[in-house]
């Protein structure tokens, strides 16, 4: 068992080798076009945290001070409840407001740690009935000299300009890496083909004394597997330098007001480094499946 | 051992390679097929190893019919058959003991039983003091040996082969007959296509003679015409 192991191993070893420039370029290939799906999907999670609270036709966000009381607190709902301008709000109470405050900072637990739920502001997420600029600006203006109004967020310009450039620069990425990750699979099964021409006689031998397909097969697959796995590989240092530089940088633009980070949390980074390694392999074995079930039948 | 029912073989285009062919042959028989070129001979080869399947007919191999053999079991059955060539269709880029060898190791057998193996058929094939050459460093009747070997390894209970003697001189050509011969005699069935006269001749086993797919001769201890 162990000697056939080592038979698939130095047999899949020996054929990469063989095949070098060819199992570069189709590594190369999968790397490239792994790493668009990676920052194509980085963008698009750190732009949904960054306007996390500014989804669904929510254009302002009135904040009360944690110690509102329920008269003032009465009151906001009540013009809210009863003011044509407003299509719709949703309460946020201390408690939902420290838990979304938990899951947007899941890898900054000190600053978790230095609130508690009493601090949290509750909120109301308001969808105008007119999403008009200067109309919600008037709204938020009035709202603000509420008592027990402690701050009201827009949706400025600046998020929703975050918004359709991320969701521009995550979408074009992604057809760009549809695209390249079509062109790994056919440049694999090109790789995994020429690795099947190259050992055509021994195929032949193979066949004659009666090793099994599966036997033919399988260093074949693994060649093809190994090319997806190790583009996947190069693809995640790629992955952690647009999360270090990309999403920093917006980051650290002021474009983004309150505690609203462009930053999406390491688990998420990590989640993400797990799928394109699946996505890898399974290109591979794809790829090479097509070409060993199509050119080394019986 | 072997046994053709009204098999019969057509390639596209209408070309008839074998025609209602029924032949039985027992097991430690040697047979050899005679026959012009394009009559069928190494068709009738390629059925008993199924590279062919017949389009009409039974074929029964090793107690297995063919036709009804599902193709995963095809390299079972042929681990029963050994098979040599004109070409011999060695490894160039291996030794006498790794082509050998690899013989065994891509059926899965354990290394300590190729250990074992290999150097006792290099042994008996005579080639015991070349095993470590490339085939390019050995003579025709040489890589025939290395290919008989390769066949003959895994003691299989027929061998087939197709024109064996086809590249090689006369004198080469005694040598590898004495060795098949050897082989027939510990018991394993031998079916051998050839033109080679002097070898029919000298032998003097059965001979099936095919003409244009249809067998139109079959004699125990025959000759070539
Ligand atoms: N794969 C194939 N496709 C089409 N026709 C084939 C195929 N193999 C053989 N034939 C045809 O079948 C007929 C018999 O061929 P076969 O190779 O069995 O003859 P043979 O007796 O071995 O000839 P030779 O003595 O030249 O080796 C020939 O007409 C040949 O052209
Ligand atoms: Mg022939």
């Amino acid at each position: 068992m162990l000697y056939r192991l080592w038979y698939y191993v130095r047999e899949t070893l020996v054929s990469l080798w063989r095949n070098l420039s060819l199992t570069l370029a189709a590594i190369l290939t999968v790397a490239i076009s792994l790493s668009l799906v990676g920052a194509s999907l980085l963008i698009r999670e750190g732009a949904a945290r960054a306007t996390a609270q500014f989804q669904e036709g929510v254009e302002f966000i009135v904040f009360m001070v944690a110690d509102a009381s329920p008269e003032q607190d009465a009151a906001i709902r009540n013009v809210l409840d009863s003011s044509p301008a407003v299509s719709g709000y949703t309460y946020v109470d201390k408690a939902a407001a420290y838990e979304e405050f938990q899951r947007l900072f899941a890898d900054k637990p000190e600053l978790i740690e230095s609130v508690t739920p009493a601090v949290m502001p509750p909120s109301y997420r308001i969808v105008p009935a007119n999403p008009d600029a200067g109309n919600v600006a008037e709204m938020a203006r009035q709202f603000g000299e509420q008592p027990g109004v402690k701050e009201v967020a827009t949706a400025t310009e600046a998020i929703r300009q975050i918004e359709d450039f991320s969701t521009r620069v995550s979408q074009a990425l992604l057809v760009a890496a549809v695209v390249l990750v079509g062109v790994s699979t056919l440049l694999i099964l090109n790789t995994v083909f020429t690795a099947i021409g190259a050992r055509r006689q021994e195929i032949e031998v193979m066949k004659l004394v009666g090793a099994t397909n599966w036997f033919i097969r399988i260093p074949f697959m693994l060649e093809g597997t190994i090319h997806g796995l190790a583009g996947a590989a190069l693809a995640i240092p790629a992955l952690y330098v647009v999360d270090s530089q990309v999403l920093a940088y917006f980051q650290e633009s002021d474009a983004v007001p309150l505690f609203r980070g462009f930053a999406v949390p390491d688990g998420f980074v990590w989640d993400t480094s797990i799928w394109l390694l699946v996505i890898g392999g399974l290109v591979g074995m794809i790829g090479s499946a097509v070409a060993v079930t199509r050119f080394t039948d019986v | 051992m072997i046994k053709l029912e009204g098999v019969s073989k057509i390639f596209k285009g209408d070309v008839v390679a074998l025609k209602n062919a029924t032949a039985e042959i027992q097991r430690g028989e040697f047979v050899f097929l005679v026959g012009p070129s394009g009559s069928g001979k190494s068709t009738f080869i390629r059925l008993l190893n199924r590279e062919e399947i017949a389009d009409e007919g039974r074929i029964m191999v090793a107690g297995k019919d063919l036709s009804s053999l599902s193709s995963w079991k095809v390299p079972y059955l042929r681990r029963n058959i050994g098979y040599i060539f004109q070409d011999y269709k060695l490894l160039p880029k291996k030794t006498v003991y790794e082509n050998v060898a690899f013989g065994l190791e891509v059926i899965g057998r354990p290394r300590q039983v190729i250990r074992q193996q290999v150097p006792a058929i290099l042994e008996l094939v005579g080639l015991a003091r070349k095993a470590e050459r490339l085939p390019d460093e050995l003579s025709g009747g040489e890589k025939q040996r290395v290919s008989i070997a390769r066949a003959f390894v895994n003691r299989p209970m027929i061998l087939l082969a197709d024109e064996p003697t086809g590249n090689l001189d006369p004198g080469t050509s005694v040598g590898i007959m004495r060795l098949l011969d050897r082989i027939n005699r510990s018991g394993t069935t031998v079916v051998m296509a050839t033109h080679d006269r002097g070898v029919v001749d000298t032998m003097r086993r059965r001979v099936i003679e095919l003409d244009r797919g249809v067998i139109t001769r079959d004699e125990s201890r025959g000759v070539y015409e």
